[in-house]
């Protein structure tokens, strides 16, 4: 993490921030275009944000911990969703998930330290045919076992 | 402004547009319960329990945020809304700790009373709490986030009302908590530990930090704070005659409190209270009583006095109540015939600006335009920062500074100069100059008859030749003149970086100008060190106004007053406080009567002060604490606190503000007034007085028209250059710290405030530590040309080069006494030293 945060440009930020100066309600948006720009919201941008926009750093660290599409923390190139849907949790979605795990390394929500993988569940993709599902970026991998679980890393330069 | 009618619980009742159904409800009696709501802070409907129903439509709307429209039809009390309300308090119980009996928020925890208004004992509800360890890694205040119920009024004080944003909401969901920027610990955070969060906390969430369960408070006494002068009214909860807590009111200070207020009044219990009258002998001092103590001050005054009354003195009273100072004053003139009668007041105001207006410091929130002069409010009066910093958050006020050094304030500064030190004068006719050569003067101002002389002086302060004094850029010159005079609603504070230099007395003369030739009078505040500084000089602690403002060099005025006292008034001009201080060293003043002041500590040069002290034949001093001057005394005499006694202060606007007697006197302490009565009477001249009601009756007699000293004044005065030693090149600023105030005889017996009070650091500029080769937090001498002291030497790159600044009254003993010949002030606010290493 901290070797991440010194590659942030701090003059990036300011010209991002500076964009959305005549805007109205600028913060949301703004956020949105940082973490476009370095792939999260890094912290030091916080207080330049809220300079900017006239608020306290507490209020725009609030608004990004309460939306789950906003991060805080670098992620991955690649993000990894382990359904736990009712069709994939009934074919051993648990087991995957835990296999994915201790695969990476990592746990719900974490980033490998290489950056190359973010951990993420969700509810359903829609393909319960295929259960149990994994997806990588956005490559879905259907029917999985522990084996292919194994190979599914190796596969994508893990 | 037009009125709407609804009918609430049967009832028809009006309000105005824009009033909320809670608002109306309040209005007309009816009781809704709350939990987020606080009449200081914006409603934002989170706890729901005050959910009333619309008959109209059937449905359940949060009352606080829910405007009263026409023909609304609402029932607060409906059994569907009972039961609502009910299942919200189960749900809140749910994750909520049944620890009641042993919450120190006891009675006043406002989620229990309404639970058990509504008749919740136990609830069904699966219990799912939310235990998180209590932080209390801090001095102050204890966070236990299991009794949180999320209503955010701590999040709104501090954002509102403080403006300080420590805390926010964070994360969401049941993870939900206030915290603070990278949640860190609120020690290392923005907080001030005003103490404004902990007391809206409606639950036991947030508490001030104590070592053993105290409970809850029996009663609460309303009465003023006395730990500076912005005189914030404040409850004391009090339990076995002690004061176990302290609660913001809704004065000045509308709720909110500093660190000083709330933490800071435990001294009030402090194991070093004076409990018996003390009379120095050879090994020592003595406990004796009263009437022995009392007797020998009288018999040793009454002596000096057949001597010669000029050779006894006063000093003393502004942290003293409005009813003593009256009593002080005319003990003073009657009972010991003096005018020598002053107080600390010399050392951090002027006369000039006394009018006797009481000016509403809600106008600073109102103001369009705000410039501070020479002061550091957030460090001396916080609730004056606080309304600065609302009204630039939330009003669009723009905010100017002027000072050499950069403050907390500067963060929400739209235009900061740092004149030169000692170069304000130059400034302030600048900005006279540009005001007067564009015409942006007040009409008629013109033929004011000190105009033409002030326009003549203004010649040789055109913007340009300024910016070589100054250091301030013409074009800033003229953009902050261009404000002042475009200003529609301005406010001007100034604190003792104006009065406390050399030429203290022109500054303010300066000011004044700008005041008058923009045609702004009155929208002028000084920051007020002491509690009662205003009262005393009101009161005539000083020697040349009698109470009211009177002038005791004129016969008349003295006639009046001798025929009401039924004395002979001393016609000779009094001394001031320094030349108090100078005559008792010279051996002209023999007797001095010390009324909680402390000027071996707080007077300049203490070194010197020290000596007067000792040369003196009689010295009485009368406190709450053994202080360095008592220790110096022939007699001591203890005195109670301010939660011991009635009477008023007033503050900083000339709001009176009450006090009241909220524990008994500790030991044998008495109230001042008191021991001033029986004094006067023991040397044989009583007072016609048996009560407090008495003396605030004679009292109100001299002060009921206003007395005030014309402003309407202009006045041409000059800047004059200063020689710098070559000696002594570095220029030391003195200045107030958040966490101790005055020579902190107070404010260092509370342990906690005393532990972030850092009187030993001193702050050096980033060039000068440099190339000192200073490492932070060496041991350094600071050397004057009266003494020198040693202190902890902190770099601090936002202060110009050759300039440094310490807090607290050590420096004091650096100081030369170099008065004002004019105001007889000292100056106290710069020194000019060299660092040596240790």
């Amino acid at each position: 993490m901290d070797a991440t945060s010194k590659l942030i440009d701090l003059t990036e930020i300011n010209s991002v921030v500076d964009k959305h100066k005549e805007q109205r309600w600028p913060l949301i948006p703004l956020l949105q275009d940082i973490q476009e720009k370095f792939g999260f919201i890094p912290k030091e941008s916080v207080p330049i944000i809220a300079q900017k926009t006239g608020l306290f750093p507490t209020q725009v660290q609030g608004v990004i911990s309460f939306y789950e599409q906003l991060y805080s923390e670098p992620r991955g190139k690649k993000i990894v969703r382990v359904c736990r849907g009712t069709a994939c949790h009934v074919k051993g979605g648990s087991t995957i998930l835990k296999l994915v795990k201790q695969q990476l390394g990592i746990r719900e929500g974490q980033t490998t330290a290489d950056l190359e993988y973010t951990l993420e569940t969700v509810a359903c993709i829609g393909v319960c045919a295929l259960a149990p599902n994994v997806t990588v970026g956005n490559q879905v991998y259907g029917q999985m076992n522990p084996k292919k679980t194994e190979s599914l890393f190796r596969e994508n330069g893990g | 402004m037009e009125n709407i009618t609804i009918t609430l619980d049967g009832r028809e009742v009006s309000g105005h547009r824009g009033m909320t159904v809670l608002e109306l409800a309040r209005e007309s009696n009816i009781y809704i319960p709350t939990l987020c709501d606080d009449e200081h802070l914006t409603p934002i409907g989170a706890c729901r329990i005050c959910l009333v129903e619309d008959e109209r439509t059937g449905k359940f709307l949060a009352s606080c945020v829910t405007p009263i429209s026409s023909g609304m039809v609402v029932n607060t009390q409906s059994p569907k809304v009972l039961k609502h309300r009910r299942t919200i308090i189960k749900l809140l119980l749910a994750s909520h700790p049944d620890s009641c009996l042993v919450c120190d928020k006891g009675n006043w925890c406002q989620l229990r009373k309404i639970a058990t208004d509504l008749g919740i004992g136990r609830i069904d509800f699966q219990h799912l709490p939310n235990w998180t360890a209590v932080e209390d890694v801090n001095t102050f205040i204890e966070r236990d986030l299991s009794k949180c119920i999320l209503c955010a009024k701590c999040i709104r004080a501090c954002q509102e009302l403080v403006v300080v944003g420590a805390i926010d909401y964070y994360l969401r969901g049941f993870a939900t908590r206030p915290a603070t920027f990278n949640d860190q610990p609120l020690e290392s955070s923005e907080c001030t530990f005003c103490g404004t969060c902990v007391a809206m906390c409606p639950t036991g969430a947030l508490m001030e930090k104590v070592k053993t369960y105290r409970g809850a408070a029996g009663k609460s006494v309303s009465t003023t704070c006395p730990l500076c002068g912005c005189g914030c009214s404040i409850s004391l909860e009090i339990k076995d005659d002690k004061v176990i807590r302290v609660r913001p009111l809704d004065g000045v200070n509308k709720g909110t409190l500093c660190v000083r207020g709330s933490y800071g009044l435990n001294f009030v219990h402090s194991r070093n209270r004076l409990t018996k009258p003390l009379i120095k002998q050879n090994n020592g001092f003595e406990e004796v009583s009263w009437d022995e103590a009392l007797g020998m001050v009288a018999s040793r005054f009454s002596k000096l006095e057949e001597y010669n009354p000029s050779s006894l003195a006063v000093l003393g009273g502004t942290r003293c109540t409005t009813e003593e100072n009256y009593l002080l004053q005319r003990f003073a003139r009657c009972t010991l015939g003096t005018n020598n009668i002053d107080s600390d007041n010399r050392l951090f105001r002027t006369g000039l600006l006394n009018k006797d207006d009481y000016f509403d410091s809600d106008s600073i929130e109102h103001a369009d335009v705000i410039i501070v002069i020479g002061g550091d409010p957030s460090c001396s009066s916080p609730i004056v920062e606080y309304k600065i910093k609302r009204a630039v958050k939330y009003n669009h006020t723009q905010l100017i500074l002027i000072d050499p050094r950069q403050t907390k304030l500067s963060a929400f500064a739209q235009l900061q100069l740092h004149p030169r030190i000692g170069s304000d004068v130059a400034l302030l006719n600048a900005l006279a100059n540009v005001i007067i050569t564009e015409s942006a003067v007040v009409s008629g101002i013109r033929d004011h008859k000190g105009f033409r002389d002030l326009t003549k002086i203004l010649g040789e302060y055109p913007p340009q030749t300024v910016e070589e004094i100054t250091g301030i850029t013409a074009d800033n010159v003229f953009r902050l003149a261009r404000l002042l005079a475009s200003a529609k609603n301005l406010v001007i504070i100034y604190g003792t970086g104006v009065t406390q230099h050399i030429d203290g007395l022109d500054r303010l003369r300066a000011i004044n100008n700008l005041i008058v030739l923009t045609g702004n009078q009155g929208k002028i505040f000084a920051l007020q060190r002491e509690s009662n500084s205003r009262g005393a000089i009101k009161m005539g602690i000083t020697p040349n106004l009698l109470p009211g403002y009177q002038s005791t060099t004129n016969p008349a005025i003295r006639n009046k007053f001798e025929e009401a006292w039924g004395v002979k008034l001393p016609t000779m001009a009094g001394l001031t406080a320094m030349e108090i201080i100078q005559q008792a060293k010279a051996g002209n003043i023999r007797g001095l009567y010390i009324v909680g002041e402390n000027p071996a500590k707080s007077y300049p040069n203490s070194t010197l002060v020290q000596e007067a002290l000792q040369a003196l034949d009689f010295l009485v001093v009368q406190d709450m604490f053994h202080t360095e001057s008592a220790q110096l005394a022939d007699v001591v005499l203890p005195v109670t606190s301010f939660a011991e006694k009635e009477g008023t202060f007033i503050n900083f606007e000339g709001r009176v503000g009450l006090l009241q007697k909220a524990i008994e006197c500790v030991g044998d302490s008495q109230p001042d007034w008191q021991i001033i009565l029986q004094l006067a009477q023991k040397m044989g001249r009583p007072f016609p007085f048996t009560s407090l009601q008495e003396v605030r009756d004679e009292m109100e007699r001299w002060v009921t028209s206003s007395h005030g000293i014309d402003n309407v004044q202009l006045w041409a005065v000059k800047y004059q250059p200063r020689q710098v030693d070559l000696d002594f090149p570095l220029a030391l600023l003195t200045g107030i710290n958040l966490f101790g105030i005055g020579t902190s005889t107070r404010s260092d017996k509370s342990l906690l405030l005393k532990g972030f009070s850092d009187q030993h650091a001193i702050e050096i500029n980033g060039v000068d530590f440099q190339e000192l080769e200073l490492i932070e937090d060496e041991e350094i001498k600071i050397v004057s040309p009266v003494g020198s002291i040693r202190a902890v030497a902190k770099e601090n790159s936002l202060l110009p080069k050759g300039v440094l600044f310490m807090a607290g009254s050590t420096v004091n003993r650096l100081l030369d006494i170099d008065l004002n010949p004019e105001s007889k002030s000292p100056v106290m606010k710069v020194c000019h030293v060299r660092l040596e290493k240790v």
